[in-house]
């Protein structure tokens, strides 16, 4: 090795040191620091907490009596296979994931159509819409809230639509449905943008060889296809699961306290300051999303999915004029279409006019003059919308610099393989499955009350903690994106460099990256999404009046009651919100594109 | 926030400034030595001010007293002017007294001088959390205490101290309903589906409501007739903002609500979805109260600030600024305001006394029931 090669050998290394440095200090400190509270009674361990959640009813409903009678549990099956089996309880946790799944069903059944739609066929502006799906990820759970309502509600459009064909009233608000489509509404564009990038580096040759050698093309897709997308698709489901399972504001918001979810209790039980037991039904939570990643990162080991490095799949076009009415599958597209429509577009559309609709239904502009009177105002606390969508920008611009590196890191080091790197990976993939109360709450401790060291507090709040937190928040979205995608590379390409002398880093950047940057671009727009459209963290660490970003401002407006107590400014600003994250995402897809590594 | 103003005159191209971070002595909090209390405040001699009063007072409130046209934006720039000398500065934790409470058993610096807005069970939270007083006494050293409406005193240490209130009540749609006389119509078949509240684990009119069932009802009795309350289809929801969206968009025609509600609309408007009803003939009461940082280095001044929150004009301005009713009985309000704010026959609320150690039990028993139905 020639002495000048040294930078590039300590590069990778010094990478994943520091990746691990932020995660370490905006993630596990603060979190630890909370769930510490679960397991210490001054500074003692103990499993009294635990046991009395495991041992509560409320809490896990039948599975209880494993915690507070272990032994009478025979005695207890055989009396109730006699009493004919009645159905049982499960408890808060068991409607939580009771709850997941059904949203994660309905997200996959939104989502797959869609990708495959996008993955498949050629029409006109399909390369904006593709980048527009991920658009409802970013929205605060109370625009979601208002544009349901004014859809889905009593009085909503759909009901006025079925209404003037001779349908209807359907109720759909306040029940368990509509927490479920609230949250196929999030999370299938996590399915759209998953499956559709998995779909289109499929190797076209592959498929042809399949159908060369006798494969019907049903077999070529069961065959070449099916598992080039399976990891992809369970990838998203699960981060689905995982999300839903701790979905809090939107539970209640468009369900009812009926339909609570343990996300809810985590709270409540923050709010009244009893933190043993905030931290003990968290850490349950979080132990539940993190077996199922590490079973779903086994499994994922085991799938090898050449991808890549051929050229994708030709697409179909879309419309093929009349003939499209003689086409079953078209047709059903079609039907797919109105579905996502009503989805998708009516509570986004929904949300629109009710910026420009007064309380008495007729038109008005008088929310959109509160954001230019906000924007000219002086009055210290009054967040300004221009600052708001600057800083929203910045922040999401340096989540992006932060997060894409350091999910690709930990992407390489999860692809090496070896023993434990399953385990590594699911440690590593902790910011996905820990709830944003807690991950709030531990920053608050360490970072904003400040943590001593030799005699000095030391405090950290700002844009730059900020956008480290949204970093921690982000990566793990980048690794889920570009893991599948090398793990799955022919490694002849990387081993060719290497043997032709380029070092380690060279040959991650020159040919494993390029190959798989559809994956990496993925990426960048979840970082982006997830820095954008983050809350709890933000609204603590951008401590002060001036480092506002999009959703802080718009929960501000939500509080002010200058025009009356309606939602107008905030649903002005959530119009601002979409307009800019819209742009940034088709920019952002457009400008990546063209990136060369 | 002095150390912020420091950093940004130490030139904010630093990375270390930009990040915000800071390194403070930690023997530099001003933590005064522990006294011994019992759970309440001591009481210190009266605070006096040499010469004109002048420094940085640090404000703690809830986001939506600060901003433009709010009461806290009037009170500053008009305290402010009255003592040219005096810089009234806002900041506003996301989490209310609660960061506080939190910061004290952390022992983390307080970095305000006074709270506005803090509620009863704020106080009883405080009290059960901390070994030491988060608040320290005001009420004998203010010179308009005795103007101040006796039934909305709620602490009996004197510590917090009412500066509007708001009353939690039915607004209900009166071409779809007729008000509900009693608690136990809300459980007729007339009122099915008909009522939309928040979640009293997170909402404070929503607690109010909760409480106010317990008032009725009793403590042995609420549970059951919350029972009926979700047998007969009431909706509960996050939030006051949600569930007046959700009534505004017809979901049901009852919402729980506040008792001012017209004042937002005016006397032009059409009121039909904007009648108020007291059950019973009652509203529950909501003081809202400001209270001195026991670590506070401005005692003075923030006395001196809680005064002229209570003189009669400002009352006036931050009662219909803030949309609720004054706290003292001298209060210039305008016309229109006194005749659009109504006022229960008769006002019901808990005191500090009876919610500690009771509040939490209450509410988390309730909501549990809830969702176990």
């Amino acid at each position: 090795m020639a002495p000048s090669r040294w930078p590039e050998r300590a590069a990778l290394p010094a990478a994943v040191a520091g990746t691990l440095a932020v995660i370490a200090v905006v993630f596990y400190y603060p979190v630890a620091t909370v769930f510490a509270e679960a397991v210490l009674d001054a500074g003692r361990l103990t499993l009294d907490p635990l046991l009395s959640v495991l041992g509560d009813p409320f809490y896990t409903g039948v599975v209880h009596h494993l915690f507070v009678d272990p032994a009478g549990v025979p005695a207890g099956l055989l009396a109730w296979v006699d009493a004919g089996a009645p159905p049982v309880e499960f408890g808060l946790f068991g409607f939580t994931a009771y709850q997941a799944a059904l949203s994660t069903l309905a997200s996959v059944a939104l989502g797959l159509p869609g990708a495959y739609v996008l993955a498949r066929y050629d029409f006109r502006g399909r390369e904006t819409v593709r980048s527009l799906t991920i658009v409802p990820f970013v929205l605060p759970s109370i625009l979601v809230a208002v544009g349901f309502l004014a859809m889905f509600g009593q009085t909503g459009v759909l009901n006025d639509l079925l209404g003037a064909v001779g349908l209807g009233p359907v109720e759909v608000v306040f029940t368990l449905e509509a927490i479920v489509i609230a949250h196929a509404f999030y999370n299938a564009p996590l399915v759209i943008r998953l499956v559709a990038t998995a779909w289109e580096s499929v190797d076209r040759r592959q498929v042809e060889t399949a159908r060369a050698m006798g494969a019907s093309p049903l077999r070529a897709f069961l065959d070449v296809v099916v598992p080039a997308i399976r990891p992809a698709l369970l990838t998203a489901a699960l981060l689905t699961f995982v999300f839903t399972f701790l979905s809090f504001p939107i539970v209640l918001a468009l369900g009812g306290l009926e339909l609570a979810t343990v996300e809810v209790w985590v709270f409540a039980r923050v709010q009244a300051l009893d933190l043993s037991e905030a931290a003990t039904l968290a850490t349950l939570e979080t132990l539940v999303s993190l077996v199922l990643m590490y079973l779903y990162l086994r499994y994922e080991s085991r799938q090898r999915a050449t991808t890549g490095a051929g050229q994708p799949l030709p697409r179909k076009p879309l419309a093929t004029g009349w003939a499209t009415l003689r086409s079953p599958v078209r047709l059903a597209l079609a039907g797919y279409a109105v579905v996502a429509a009503v989805v998708f577009l009516g509570p986004l559309v929904s949300l629109l006019l009710e910026s420009v609709t007064a309380p008495d239904g007729s038109f008005t502009t008088a929310y959109y003059e509160f954001l230019l009177t906000q924007q000219a105002s002086t009055a210290a606390g009054t967040a300004r919308p221009l600052p708001a969508v600057l800083n929203s920008l910045v922040y999401g611009a340096g989540t992006l610099l932060l997060a894409v590196p350091m999910g690709v890191v930990v992407a390489v080091v999860a692809t090496r393989g070896g023993r434990g790197s399953r385990l590594a990976e699911t440690v590593l993939s902790a910011p996905l499955a820990v709830s944003g109360i807690v991950v709030g709450l531990g920053l608050l401790q360490t970072m904003v009350f400040g943590t001593v060291l030799f005699g000095y507090r030391l405090t950290a709040a700002g844009p730059v903690a900020v956008v480290f937190a949204h970093a921690a928040a982000a990566y793990p979205f980048v690794t889920r994106n570009v893991a599948p995608a090398l793990g799955g590379l022919d490694s002849r390409y990387h081993d060719a460099a290497r043997s032709l002398g380029a070092s380690r880093l060279r040959a991650l950047l020159d040919v494993d990256l390029r190959l798989v940057a559809t994956a990496v671009l993925a990426g960048a727009a979840f970082a982006f999404a997830i820095s954008v459209g983050e809350f709890d963290s933000t609204v603590l660490l951008a401590e002060g009046t001036d480092s506002y970003t999009m959703p802080v401002a718009l929960e501000r407006y939500v509080g002010n009651r200058s025009l009356g107590p309606n939602l107008g400014p905030a649903t002005a600003m959530g119009t601002v919100l979409l307009a800019v994250t819209g742009l940034s995402f088709v920019a952002i897809d457009r400008l990546g594109g063209r990136w060369e590594p | 926030m002095r150390r912020r103003t420091f950093l940004r005159a130490a030139g904010a191209g630093s990375l270390a400034a930009l990040a915000g971070c800071a390194a403070t002595p930690t023997g530099d909090g001003t933590t005064p030595p522990p006294e011994e209390t019992t759970g309440g405040a001591t009481r210190t001699p009266r605070e006096t001010i040499d010469g004109t009063p002048s420094g940085t007072l640090r404000v703690a409130t809830y986001d939506s007293f600060t901003g433009e046209g709010t009461a806290g934006t009037y009170l500053k720039s008009a305290f402010e002017d009255e003592y040219p000398g005096v810089t009234v500065e806002f900041t506003t934790p996301s989490n209310g007294v609660n960061q506080y409470i939190q910061r004290k058993q952390s022992g983390a610096p307080i970095d305000a001088d006074l709270y506005v807005g803090v509620n009863t069970d704020d106080l009883v939270r405080a009290d059960e959390r901390l070994d030491d007083a988060l608040f320290m006494h005001s009420r004998d050293h203010l010179d308009r205490a005795d103007t101040i409406k006796p039934d909305l005193e709620i602490d009996p240490e004197g510590r917090a101290v009412p500066y509007d209130t708001g009353y939690i009540s039915l607004v209900y749609d009166e071409s779809a309903i007729e008000a509900p006389e009693t608690f136990d119509d809300l459980l007729e078949p007339a009122y099915e589906d008909a009522l939309i509240t928040q979640n009293a684990q997170q909402s404070d009119p929503g607690q109010a409501f909760l409480l106010w069932t317990i008032d009725a009802k009793g403590e042995d009795g609420y549970l059951d007739y919350w029972d009926s309350l979700v047998e007969n289809g009431v909706t509960i929801l996050d939030d006051w903002q949600p569930a007046y969206n959700a009534y505004m968009n017809e979901e049901a025609p009852m919402v729980v609500s506040y008792s001012t509600d017209q004042v937002f609309y005016g006397a032009d408007a059409d009121l039909t979805r904007h009648q108020v009803g007291f059950i019973e003939g009652e509203g529950y009461a909501n003081p809202e109260t400001m209270a001195r940082f026991a670590d506070t280095d401005q005692p003075a001044l923030a006395r001196l600030f809680m005064d002229f929150v209570l003189q009669p004009d400002h009352q006036g301005q931050v009662a219909e600024r803030n949309v609720q009713f004054p706290a003292v009985t001298d209060a210039q309000l305008g016309e229109t305001f006194s005749e659009l704010a109504k006022e229960p026959p008769e006002a019901v609320t808990f005191t500090y006394d009876q919610l500690q150690g009771n509040v939490d039990e209450w509410t988390d028993a309730w909501a549990r029931r809830v969702v176990g139905n």
